[in-house]
Order: C-alpha cells, then structure tokens, then sequence
C-alpha cells in the first residue's frame, strides 16, 4: 500500500532553514531529505522520486527559469512549492502559470506551507488521468523571461508544456525532443543574434586552438552592459490542439543577419542549421518585427486519434 | 565535463559521452579533439552513441573539428549514429559530410 506521508526533497542552501524545515517537517513525520545546492537537486532527481519537491529560488547558481527546468525536465508532473527572496507578484503569477505548484516567500509562514504540503499530497492522489488533466487546466498560457546568465545555460531550460504533453502521451518522445531543440534554437537566435548582435561569420574565424571568434565576442558581450542586461521573453499557449510558442528578444532581431544568406543546410556554412531544426519541428515558423519576435505553431492531435 | 578519447592504430576516438547542446560540451569536444590532434592523429572518429541531443552550436563544434582535419587532409568520422542524432544528421545531410566508421 501506498504510503499517506509525504516524502519531501527540501533544496536550500542556507544551513538555519535546513534546520527549521527539518525539525518542523518530523514533528508530522513526513520524510524529508535535503540538498544544498542546483547540483544536488539535479542528482537528487535523477535517484529517488518524490511527492513535493520545495526549493529555495535564491539558492546560488540558480535561477526560478533554470529551477524549472531542473526540475521538469527530469520529473515533467512534478509537485514543485518554490521559496522567494520577497515577494513580488509578478514573479510568481510567471511561476504559477509556468506549472509551479505554490509559491512562498521568507519568513516561510510554516502553516501555510503545511497547507500547500497537504494540498499537493491530495493532488498526488488523484488517479493518473486527472492529474494529467488538472496539468493541462493549469498550464494552458505560460509566460517565462530569461536573463543572459540563464541563456548561457539554455541546455537545461525547459519548457513545462513541452514536458506535460509528453507525460500525457499528447506528443511522442520523438516529437517532443525536435520541440526542445527547436525552443533552444529559437532562443539561441534571439539571444545571440538579436541581443548580442553576434555576426554568425565570425564562427568561421577560427584559432590554432579551435577556438572561434564568435565564441570570443559572446563571452565578452555577455560581460558587457550594453548586450548583458537585455532578456529574451518567452510565451507558451496551448488550446488542446495548437500549441503555440512565441520567444521575442530586445534587439534588432537576426532577419537582418539571415537575408544575406540562403540557409544551406547541408554544407560548412556558418549559418542555417538552427532555422532548418526549427522548420522541421513544428507546422508553422512566424516573424514578426523585423525577425525580432519568432513563433512556432504545431498542431496536435487529440488523445487517443 | 571530459569527454574520453583514445588512440587505436592510426585512429584516435572521442567518447561523447553527454548532449552536444552547450557551450561547457562544445568547449568538452573541443579539448578531447586538441588532444588527439596534438598526438599527430589525422583520422578522428566520434562515437555519438552518448548525446540524446545534437544543437546547431554542437553542430558548429564538429563541423570546426571536421574543416581543422580537412585543411591537413586528415578526416573526421563518426561511429554509426542511432535516434535523434542520427535524425538531425540526416535532416542537415551532414550524413553525407561525415563518413560513418564500420
């Protein structure tokens, strides 16, 4: 039989709230195991699976965007109650609409984190296909902002509808990872070639070493606050059957770097490769100004057709 | 991140053993590369069986590696690839740019 106590996996570097959370999380006899840092909770997460997973959102080298793709990606219907530094009403309205679970802000109020504890607990319960459908019902228009830091780690950015519809079988394993490269590459663009202003030429120049110009001039534009304070905005809707995913930068946009070159997909050319991915994940790829602004559109089929 | 390499005769390899998708991977290739290369290997076969996941920034990385042995006339190769890397290879015909090691 199923046991009834939660089984909590705590991430917060801070060893006083450790603390307070430990001895709270006992005197009810839930299982609670702890990890203090980003590293931790993507190891922890690949191991055990756990009904609440509650992360401090400030814990060092992490960020909410790359809390959630630590986490979704791994464990795409994940019970995720994240902490904030303070609150502030649209960082975690941007939260929840991202999937999140609950979002609490320090001094942790201890009853009501009980309250989220319970309410999640009483989730997990529900049988597979209403947990599938309470996903969708909260997941239907996702809005995310990334910051230059976060897009140097674009690898283990996730999108939670991408991760949902897997888990609810809407869209193949297959399907669903030509849509992560396809978001990575849009965001790519956005990020390189619209905030950065990187010329893809520079890929070519190339050292003894194998090290690239391109490569060069990113490291210091990402340092530089002309290019590094720019973000890139990312929007996800989905209607049961259109799922839409619009990624918009602060710059110029990359049309204006593309249109003087065809994308040859299949040759040395340093340019192409990301808008032939894009094309052949989704059923439609839109710009709109001036290429500054991309969206992806793929029809689904309904489950079970 | 390390990705193993060894030498066999004349050939030198290079394990990817993760998703070529980031920088921190690419930086990966390209020191296990430099490594063989420096040992005067000029046949270099890459066993992707490790990465779910090849970006165009990981694409760019091997395409550098392949234009480095190219210039000595050296070649890159690849060991048969299977799944999603083998899809996107296909996809940008880079199936017909690399020869696959048998």
């Amino acid at each position: 039989m199923e046991s009834s106590r939660p089984n909590i996996l705590l991430a917060d570097g801070d060893a006083e709230s450790q603390r307070v959370f430990r001895s709270f999380f006992e005197r009810r006899g839930w299982d609670l195991a702890v990890v203090p840092d980003a590293c931790h909770l993507g190891e922890a997460l690949q191991g055990e699976s756990y009904d609440i997973v509650i992360a401090d959102a400030g814990m060092p080298g992490l960020s909410p965007n790359l809390l959630l793709g630590q986490v979704y990606q791994k464990r795409p219907a994940q019970a995720l109650i994240v902490i904030g530094e303070s609150p502030d009403t649209d960082a975690g309205v941007r939260l929840l609409r991202a999937g999140v679970t609950d979002v609490l802000t320090k001094p942790v109020d201890l009853t009501w984190l009980e309250r989220c504890v319970e309410q999640a607990m009483c989730f997990r319960r529900h049988d597979d296909r209403e947990r599938r459908t309470y996903a969708f019902v909260t997941s239907e228009r996702t809005e995310m902002e990334f910051s230059c830091k976060e897009l140097a780690e674009i690898h283990v950015i996730s999108l939670p509808i991408v991760s949902r519809l897997l888990d609810a079988r809407q869209l193949a394993e297959n399907e669903a990872l030509k849509l992560r490269l396809a978001v990575q590459e849009a965001m790519l663009n956005a990020w390189e070639h619209g905030n950065l202003e990187l010329d893809s030429k520079w890929k070519e120049e190339i050292t003894k070493d194998g090290v690239d110009k391109f490569s060069e001039v990113r490291r210091a534009r990402m340092a530089d606050p002309a290019y590094a304070y720019k973000k890139v905005f990312l929007t996800s809707y989905f209607n049961g059957a259109r799922l839409e995913i619009s990624i918009k930068d602060e710059g110029a946009g990359f049309l204006n770097v593309w249109s003087n070159s065809a994308p040859p997909a299949q040759n040395l050319s340093c340019s192409g490769r990301g808008m032939t991915l894009m094309t052949n994940a989704v059923d439609e790829v839109r710009f709109s100004r001036n290429g500054s602004e991309v969206t992806l559109i793929k029809y689904l089929h309904t489950a079970g057709s | 991140m390390e990705f193993p390499t060894e030498i066999v005769g004349d050939k030198g390899y290079i394990h990817v053993t993760g998703d070529l998708d980031s920088e921190i991977a690419g930086e990966a290739l390209r020191s296990a590369f430099n490594e063989i290369y420096e040992q005067g290997k000029r046949t270099i076969v890459l066993d992707l069986s490790g990465a779910q996941i090849i970006n165009s920034y990981g694409i760019g990385k091997v395409l550098s590696c392949y234009q480095r042995l190219k210039a000595e006339r050296g070649v890159l190769m690849v060991k048969p690839l299977e799944g999603f890397v083998k899809e996107t290879f296909e996809l940008l015909m880079l199936d017909k740019l690399l020869p696959v090691e048998k």
